[in-house]
């Protein structure tokens, strides 16, 4: 049995991800394009793709018309991504990840995802940062 | 010439019809200004955030329009000693913004009205009651002490969450405006949300900015009261307007 974090996100225009985007641009974060997606937790069973096939046959999280799915090699954001989680939240774990890339679609500095967090996507007083070596 | 309060309007706001023409019912000369007029806002004497969705809530309720050009307006406003009220999401603008309970630097937010305890929207009349000496703040100077302010609490995140020092700070730095309330005045158990301290609104250190998580407004009249006198003006005034009458009152000074 093993823990695999899975990122839901859109494949059709995220406008809350255009948004961040444009207000951390007027905040002076360097970033071309903002990627969010919701990240759960999942018991794979050491086989991925029947993980992989779950989920997309779960309406109730995923809907193939609108999302795509990326099983994460590691338990903890990627480079370029910070991870908001809400203080106190009941359920199953869950986090939103963003993932900031430059113009060539490259994962931004950790510095900037940093900045990013500080500044507009993490309120500390209710929420918590994760960054890439952040161990969850 | 007289002063005058600019109701601002965001992309998403949708209270602020009646937030205009409650201030004017109540005596204050104010205007609709829309966000994408910001700079008309250097003019005005005080600004009025009402309820609605800004942006959507995207990333927090109140996190896009605290850092939108709109707010750089209301900030300086604030920080020179204008009048600002939000109401429901205007209040969570300004914690978002930073100026209430404004113990942190401008748009580092120390607290925030987020989800409720119960997870769902909340749509519930109930009475803010006011928590500390009218004068305390300019705002409510013309209100009753313990006055009980008639609201419906709509929304889905208007509890107040921060950590235990900054709650700390809220109700010993005398931050805490408005407590929740039954119409008798108690208080215990009467939060529709949990939110902490009871907490229905906040003010910050000088006092001339307010933030209001229940709607006043949405019991400005007796045709909106949740007792409506029958045979009354439809139009009379209702309890939620003393609020709106004594921010009038602040502003023509």
């Amino acid at each position: 049995m093993s823990e695999r974090a899975v990122a839901i996100g859109l494949k059709i225009p995220d406008n809350e991800a255009y948004t961040a985007c444009a207000a951390l641009r007027r905040l002076g974060v360097a970033v071309e394009r903002v990627e969010r997606s919701d990240v759960r937790f999942f018991d794979d069973g050491d086989d991925p793709g029947a993980l992989r096939a779950r989920i997309e046959a779960d309406e109730s999280i995923f809907n193939p018309n609108k999302h795509a799915l990326v099983l994460l090699d590691e338990p903890a954001p990627r480079a370029g991504e910070v991870w908001i989680e809400e203080l106190g939240a009941r359920g199953p774990r869950c986090f939103v990840g963003w993932r900031l890339l430059d113009a060539a679609g490259q994962p931004v500095p950790r510095q900037d995802v940093v900045a990013a967090a500080e500044r507009l996507l993490c309120n500390p007083a209710i929420e918590t940062a994760r960054f890439q070596q952040d161990r969850t | 010439m007289s002063a005058k309060a600019a109701v601002v309007v965001f992309p998403g706001t949708n209270s602020e019809d009646e937030t205009l023409q409650l201030l004017r019912d109540c005596g204050a000369s104010a205007d609709l200004v829309h966000w994408s007029r910001a700079s008309d806002l250097a003019r005005y004497d005080a600004y009025v955030l009402p309820g609605g969705f800004a942006y959507e809530d995207r990333v927090r309720a109140g996190a896009i329009p605290a850092h939108d050009p709109v707010m750089d307006y209301v900030i300086e406003g604030a920080q020179r000693g204008k009048l600002v009220m939000g109401i429901c999401n205007g209040a969570q603008i300004l914690l978002e913004a930073g100026l209430v309970p404004g113990t942190g630097p401008v748009r580092r937010p120390t607290a925030a009205f987020t989800h409720n305890a119960q997870r769902h929207f909340v749509c519930k009349h109930v009475y803010a009651k006011l928590a500390f000496e009218p004068s305390r703040s300019p705002i409510t100077a013309a209100l009753p002490p313990g006055a009980l302010v008639p609201a419906w609490a709509a929304h889905g995140q208007g509890r107040l969450a921060a950590h235990d020092d900054e709650l700390a700070a809220i109700r010993d730095g005398g931050h805490l405006a408005f407590v929740y309330a039954r119409e008798d005045g108690s208080t215990e158990s009467a939060t529709p949300n949990g939110s902490a301290l009871g907490c229905a609104g906040l003010v910050n250190r000088e006092g001339n900015v307010l933030a209001l998580m229940p709607h006043p407004e949405r019991d400005g009249w007796n045709f909106n009261h949740l007792r409506r006198r029958e045979g009354a003006d439809v139009l009379a005034p209702s309890g939620g307007a003393a609020l709106f009458a004594s921010f009038a009152k602040a502003l023509a000074r």
